[in-house]
């Protein structure tokens, strides 16, 4: 029993951090980007690459994965999602076709075969009859204080509060002085960092390869169709909901049943309430 | 019925002649190619009748495709079933599937639908895998499901003659006001429903068509492999080649979606000896992404558009 509640609180860390980014653009831009797994991805090759190839400090190895996913995502934004000017359908086909093609140069650089990562910090944990690894416990950590961090910026900060702005209304917020444009990069930067900090946690908790980004695509989608658009305390509520549930049917129904339930949470919720359970329209 | 003429009429009989004389031109090898691109382009079709005319992009369309190949290899398989039988037993399946795949278009629209979608296909992969693998063979699929034909000629005459009967069906039935009606949802739904139609029946027997070609299509498939998998089949990269098929064709179109998986499919054969591997999506997502991004409506409408410019220049010399 507290096995199951330890280890669904830790496993809905790491979702909720793997969720907060794409909710995070999904709220401002209102653009599904579905290459968004990718920046976990290549987060987490990087990593890779500069620890383990390298052989660079892990902290290094961290800061280039969280920078090269910011540049990502301005890049994207920049490239991609600002000439299509808004149109949704487009920008979430020509985001899935770039996840295809970024999976294949994975594969071109790093060829096809999964790899392991050492865990960030070695070493179990034992509390209450349960074992933890050091490893996920980071990763929940990292989330927790990750997303006090973003709440606090979005509503604080005057950056996020332009956010929010533009969340609830880009044009109204264009007329109060406030430069949408930028708002969007920005935040395409910071969920670009956020992914690949995430990529990074998930990697070393499963292992790296190249077609690791459909399950934590489907765990972003999941969150942000069950939270409704743009809340963070919704996402952090969801993903605890979503973890939970995976842990409770891996541990007492059957190991192979683990995405089952998130996949019939998705439909369930969007054909009863297409809001979400927490709906609200603008980032809160 | 409007808008269909001798010329097209005539095109689609130089087409149909060209392809019956195919196997007496080309290599086995080649014709095998031809095979793969028939099947792609009735998926790409189906793909068509939803997403490229209403605007509800399918991102789980192998669920119908896998449902169909999946009914009649357990039939036919498991229950020595005939294939006479099973083949349209699993048709049918898949159209009672399509309206699953239907009810979420009744709430949502635009990328909410587009994710449900991509939701079907992933429960479906792992369903397949957990309950009963008795019937579905597991993890690894099955192998040795009844063929239909053998030699690659007479598979090529049975998957040519199964494209084209689907691609004219489905060119005619859009060129009447149904298809119209589709297009008029893809461009804006609420004007429709404001000029007295009904967009729930109307979107309801897209999915129904759209299923029926997904369900043909896959059992055939099927029927022609020998075997079936669930990672090969409910595989994000097998959207993509849909997708991608469609779009570089020009989507809502019928014939675009066609043209589009023949070039993918001698695009992908000619790259493979250079690159063997999946690298071969890298060239060919940036292919895709290229022509989306600089013309949404593909090849169709860059030919179409020359066309045109070709002839007001003609018109403006005489």
């Amino acid at each position: 029993m507290i096995q199951i509640l330890i280890q669904g609180l830790l496993l809905s860390g790491l979702y909720a951090l793997i969720a907060v980014g794409f909710t995070l653009i999904f709220s401002v831009g209102r653009v599904l980007n579905l290459a968004y797994a990718s920046y976990l991805m290549v987060g987490g090759y990087i990593y890779f690459y500069v620890v383990q190839t390298q052989g660079m400090p892990k902290i290094v190895g961290m800061v280039v994965a969280v920078l090269m996913g910011c540049l990502m995502g301005m890049l994207m934004y920049r490239a991609m999602v600002k000439p299509l000017k808004g149109d949704h359908v487009a920008v979430e086909i020509s985001t899935l076709i770039l996840a295809v093609v970024i999976q294949a140069g994975i594969v071109l650089l790093f060829n096809d075969s999964a790899k392991i990562l050492h865990p960030i910090l070695p070493g179990v944990w034992h509390v209450g009859g349960a074992t933890v690894t050091l490893n996920i416990l980071t990763a929940t950590v990292v989330s927790w204080l990750i997303l006090g961090g973003l709440y606090w910026f979005v509503r604080k900060t005057h950056t996020g509060r332009a956010m929010q702005a533009v969340s609830m209304d880009a044009k109204g917020a264009t007329v109060c002085g406030v430069d949408a444009d930028r708002i969007n990069l920005i935040t395409w930067g910071i969920s670009g960092g956020l992914g690949a900090l995430a990529g990074v946690f998930f990697a070393s908790y499963t292992q790296l390869s190249p077609n690791m980004w459909v399950t934590p695509l489907i765990i972003a989608v999941a969150v942000v169709i069950v939270g409704g658009i743009g809340s963070i305390v919704g996402t952090l509520i969801v993903a605890h909901i979503i973890g939970f549930m995976e842990i409770i049917s891996t541990t007492l129904i059957a190991a192979e049943l683990r995405g089952v339930f998130t996949m019939l949470l998705i439909i369930g919720v969007l054909i009863i309430s297409p809001k979400g359970l927490f709906g609200r329209e603008e980032l809160g | 019925m409007t808008g269909i003429s001798w010329r097209h009429v005539a095109l689609w009989a130089v087409f149909i002649i060209f392809m019956l004389l195919l196997p007496e031109m080309v290599s086995k090898g080649t014709l095998r190619t031809v095979i793969f691109a028939n099947f792609l382009a009735i998926f790409a079709i189906s793909w068509d009748v939803i997403s490229g005319r209403t605007g509800y992009i399918s991102f789980g369309h192998p669920f119908l495709i896998g449902i169909g190949a999946y009914t009649t290899a357990i039939l036919s398989y498991r229950f020595g079933m005939p294939v006479g039988l099973s083949i349209p037993l699993a048709v049918c399946v898949t159209m009672v599937a399509g309206t699953l795949f239907f009810l979420p278009a009744l709430r949502v629209k635009g990328s909410y639908f587009a994710l449900v979608t991509l939701a079907f296909m992933e429960l479906m992969y792992q369903l397949v895998q957990v309950i009963r693998p008795d019937l579905t063979g597991g993890t690894r699929g099955m192998s040795g499901v009844t063929t239909l034909a053998r030699g690659a000629v007479n598979n090529y005459y049975l998957s040519f003659g199964l494209m084209i009967v689907i691609a004219v069906s489905m060119w005619v039935l859009m060129k009447t006001r149904f298809g119209t009606a589709l297009s008029a949802i893809g461009m804006n739904e609420e004007s429709v429903r404001g000029s007295g139609l009904s967009t729930t029946r109307l979107k309801l027997f897209a999915f129904m068509v759209s299923a029926m070609v997904a369900g043909l299509g896959g059992a055939f498939y099927v029927h022609y492999l020998g075997s079936i998998a669930p990672r090969a089949l409910f595989d994000i990269n097998f959207v993509f080649t849909i997708i991608v098929a469609v779009l570089i064709g020009g989507a809502s179109t019928i014939v675009g979606p066609m043209l589009g998986a023949f070039f993918l499919t001698f695009l992908l054969e000619y790259l493979r000896p250079y690159l063997p591997g999946a690298e071969r999506y890298f060239i060919y997502g940036s292919i895709a992404l290229v022509i989306y991004m600089y013309q949404p409506k593909g090849l169709y409408e860059i030919v179409m558009q020359q066309w045109r410019k070709y002839r007001v220049v003609k018109a403006g010399e005489t």
